[in-house]
């Protein structure tokens, strides 16, 4: 599995969102993307990619646009 | 049941205490149709957002009357359903004290109490939000059960636990969100017995609530300067685990009592009694908010001010070992 088809499982899996509509995804566009929604999906990524997200960044963690240019920081190129 | 998963576990320190409440009550209304909602307009501090959205014919919000929260919630239990009502902890307690005595108290109605906050965490609402005094007040209204869960573990077990116990019980919520959390695994949760966590021979830390995992930090600090300090979770404050405390005061020199609430009425009076009523009786040194009202401040700030930091607790107890 490559890192944009991981990026985006977690997405699926966490949020239960629509794969054709990732792209332009924003916080709480979904009922699902709420606050816990969004600490299952860090916590999706985390796993995915083997890393531990710092609290800044969580809160940041805004869109999926977003979080493709976080996860840089985490040596993550999706 | 909620799973108790390292992940989970991460996840759950990061959202805190009142949100896992939400999480664990949402669970349990999926599974027990006797169990209800109910907060005074305070449903998404509580914890409660998705629930409220996904069921909400099980959430019931009376309005800020937490009187009337404390007598709908009554009337529920008389139908033989479970109440979860929810409110910041001095608005739950004291502000509906005499609703709360007589039902909780003398009806001895299944109600579940849940007092968001408490502590000093929410530091910038001030004085009228600080629960510093909840549990004196709870502590005197007889048959009432206290559970002061030490992180969001042991919230997760509070509710599973609370709903299982056939009578009223104050679930007291203390600790922020993204604060780490002290167990790493499942435990086994019993009402009124209280977790060891550390073991030592000089000294044992009985704690409850957040304070748990500073008496954790204490006790390596302590370690490190070749003295041995217990600690002990006491995440049921009444009925208070007396044995556990008779076998700490058998073996330690001293005694200190940690809490998130004020020096008077709370763990440290409990815990004080007990040693006072036994034939050994070492010292008891009682930590936790000053008898007072405090300025506003940041929630690490406010803890600072009323010396329940790891550095300030280490260094009282290794001056009260010096005398």
């Amino acid at each position: 599995m490559t890192n944009l088809e991981k990026y985006r499982q977690a997405f699926v899996t966490a949020l239960n969102a629509d794969e054709q509509k990732l792209d332009d995804l924003k916080y709480q566009d979904i009922p699902e993307w709420d606050s816990v929604g969004h600490m299952s999906l860090v916590a999706e990524l985390e796993d995915a990619f083997d890393i531990e997200m710092e609290t800044d960044d969580i809160i940041d963690f805004s869109s999926y646009q977003k979080g493709i240019e976080i996860l840089k920081k985490y040596h993550v190129e999706i | 049941m909620m799973e108790i998963t390292a992940r989970n576990i991460r996840q759950w320190s990061r959202l805190g205490p009142r949100a896992v409440y939400g999480l664990a009550l949402a669970e349990l209304i999926g599974r027990d149709e006797r169990v209800y909602a109910l907060s005074a307009d305070l449903g998404v501090s509580s914890g409660l957002g998705r629930l409220m959205a996904e069921a909400p014919e099980r959430y019931l919000n009376v309005g800020i009357a937490e009187q009337d929260l404390i007598g709908v919630s009554a009337g529920l239990a008389k139908e033989g359903l479970v109440p979860f009502a929810s409110s910041f902890a001095p608005f739950i307690t004291m502000r509906c004290a005499d609703q709360v005595r007589m039902n909780m108290g003398y009806m001895h109605l299944n109600i579940k109490t849940v007092g968001l906050s408490s502590g000093v965490s929410v530091g910038g609402l001030g004085n009228s939000h600080f629960g510093v005094d909840d549990v004196a007040l709870m502590r005197t209204v007889p048959g009432v059960v206290i559970l002061s869960p030490a992180d969001c573990v042991e919230v997760v077990k509070s509710v599973e636990a609370a709903a299982a116990y056939e009578g009223p019980v104050y679930i007291r919520l203390t600790g922020e969100a993204g604060t780490s959390g002290v167990h790493t695994d499942d435990i086994d949760f019993e009402i009124g017995k209280a977790i060891s966590l550390c073991t030592g021979e000089d000294v044992t830390v009985i704690a409850a609530g957040s304070m748990v995992r500073v008496a954790v930090e204490v006790s390596g600090r302590l370690s490190d300067r070749g003295i041995g300090c217990a600690v002990l979770d006491m995440h049921t404050i009444k009925p208070l685990d007396v044995e556990a405390v008779r076998r700490a005061v058998e073996r330690s020199r001293l005694i200190v009592t940690l809490e998130e609430h004020s020096v008077i009425g709370g763990l440290g009076t409990a815990v004080a009694q007990t040693v006072a009523g036994g034939d050994v009786r070492p010292r008891v040194m009682t930590l936790g908010t000053p008898d007072g009202y405090l300025k506003n401040g940041s929630y690490p700030y406010l803890l600072e001010q009323c010396g329940l930091t790891a550095d300030a607790v280490t260094e009282r107890i290794w001056d009260a070992l010096q005398e």
